[in-house]
């Protein structure tokens, strides 16, 4: 179980740091830093620079996004910033844009 | 429509958090929460920020003010220090509280705190000299104060705006203060104002006791000393007072 989930109803602005698994199907703006896994839901809004180990986006990103182990853009993700990450998976109906470091 | 929050124990929040779900708070939030649903503060959390919603259970700390369109619930193991405003109110035992607590509405919106410092801070700057004159008004400007019910816990920080309480501090705030909130040992104070009134009175004293203390310090160094009348302070001279009277009336 997820430790921290940001439900649909709830919009935090600001900056959120944690070392536990964030699930976000609401809206974020400002900074996301996270030491395990970062989940964006369908229909969640973040409009933060995220660092994350592992990164899953089905919903909407806006923002640099660094993971030290994965980024995966799911069907219907979208992601515009830019992406530093080791591994980086882009779906099928996933759009994104920006630029791709993966550290080669 | 909505999913359950959760702000898990690992997780830190600075800044605002706002919606109309429900939220349980587990970690640590510095800035605001303003919920349309339901919160949960729970044991490990740690909360230095203004929180409403339309109900509040909280169990965990609470730095900042609490209030809720419907209810709040401190449980046991509840440590708040703030003030608390909501139609009803629940504290069980073993919770902690600090601060106002004012049942019937919840808190009005922050900006009366905001302005309550300022003008204290300018009431310190003020010549003691103002205050016996005003003294004897004062009650007449409490009064107003307290009426108002919309602004029940705020009132009270407001209130050195008038000129008169800043005498008054060394005479009227001591007593009030073991009263409602305040731990210390209760001392049975004859003071026929309503409880409503003592209660707003009970919550500046914790905030700006020092200010007071400092006051009423000056204020016994300087001429003012003997001016401030009756029951707390510590021994005047019989003449002093009138001496410094005749002093100022001649100003």
């Amino acid at each position: 179980m997820a430790g921290t989930i940001i439900g649909s109803g709830i919009t935090i602005e600001g900056e959120i740091t944690s070392d536990e698994e964030v699930v976000v199907s609401g809206t974020v703006r400002g900074k996301l830093s996270v030491d395990g896994g970062v989940t964006v839901e369908s229909g969640a809004v973040v409009e933060a620079d995220v660092a994350a180990g592992t990164l899953s986006v089905g919903g909407h990103v806006t923002g640099n996004v660094s993971a030290s182990d994965r980024v995966d853009l799911l069907a219907g993700g979208r992601l515009v910033g830019d992406v530093k990450a080791a591994r980086l998976t882009i779906a099928d109906g996933a759009s994104f844009k920006g630029n791709v470091d993966m550290d080669v | 429509m909505t999913t359950p929050s959760t702000i898990g124990r690992g997780t830190t929040i600075r800044g605002s958090i706002r919606g109309d779900g429900d939220l349980e708070l587990h970690g640590y939030v510095e800035g605001t929460v303003t919920l349309g649903g339901d919160l949960q503060i729970s044991e490990t959390a740690l909360v230095k920020s203004d929180v409403s919603a339309k109900r509040v259970f909280v169990r965990g700390a609470v730095a900042g003010n609490i209030s809720a369109t419907e209810i709040i619930i401190l449980e046991p193991g509840a440590r708040v220090v703030g003030d608390v405003g909501a139609p009803q109110i629940g504290i069980r035992p073993g919770a902690l509280v600090r601060g106002n607590v004012a049942t019937g509405a919840p808190l009005p919106p922050r900006p009366v705190h905001v302005a309550a410092p300022a003008a204290a801070q300018a009431q310190r700057g003020r010549p003691a000299v103002a205050a016996p004159a005003a003294r004897t008004s004062a009650p007449a400007a409490r009064a107003p104060v307290h009426v108002t019910p919309g602004r029940p816990v705020h009132a009270a920080p407001s209130r050195p705006v008038a000129p008169p309480p800043v005498a008054r501090p060394v005479i009227a705030r001591p007593p009030p203060a073991p009263h409602p909130v305040a731990p210390p040992p209760p001392e049975p104070e004859p003071e026929p104002e309503p409880e409503a009134e003592l209660e707003a009175e009970a919550e500046p004293m914790m905030e700006e006791e020092p200010a007071a203390t400092e006051e009423a310090l000056e204020a016994g160094a300087s001429e003012d000393s003997s001016s401030p009348p009756p029951p707390v302070v510590p021994a005047v001279p019989k003449g002093a007072k009138a001496q410094v009277r005749r002093g100022r009336g001649g100003k």
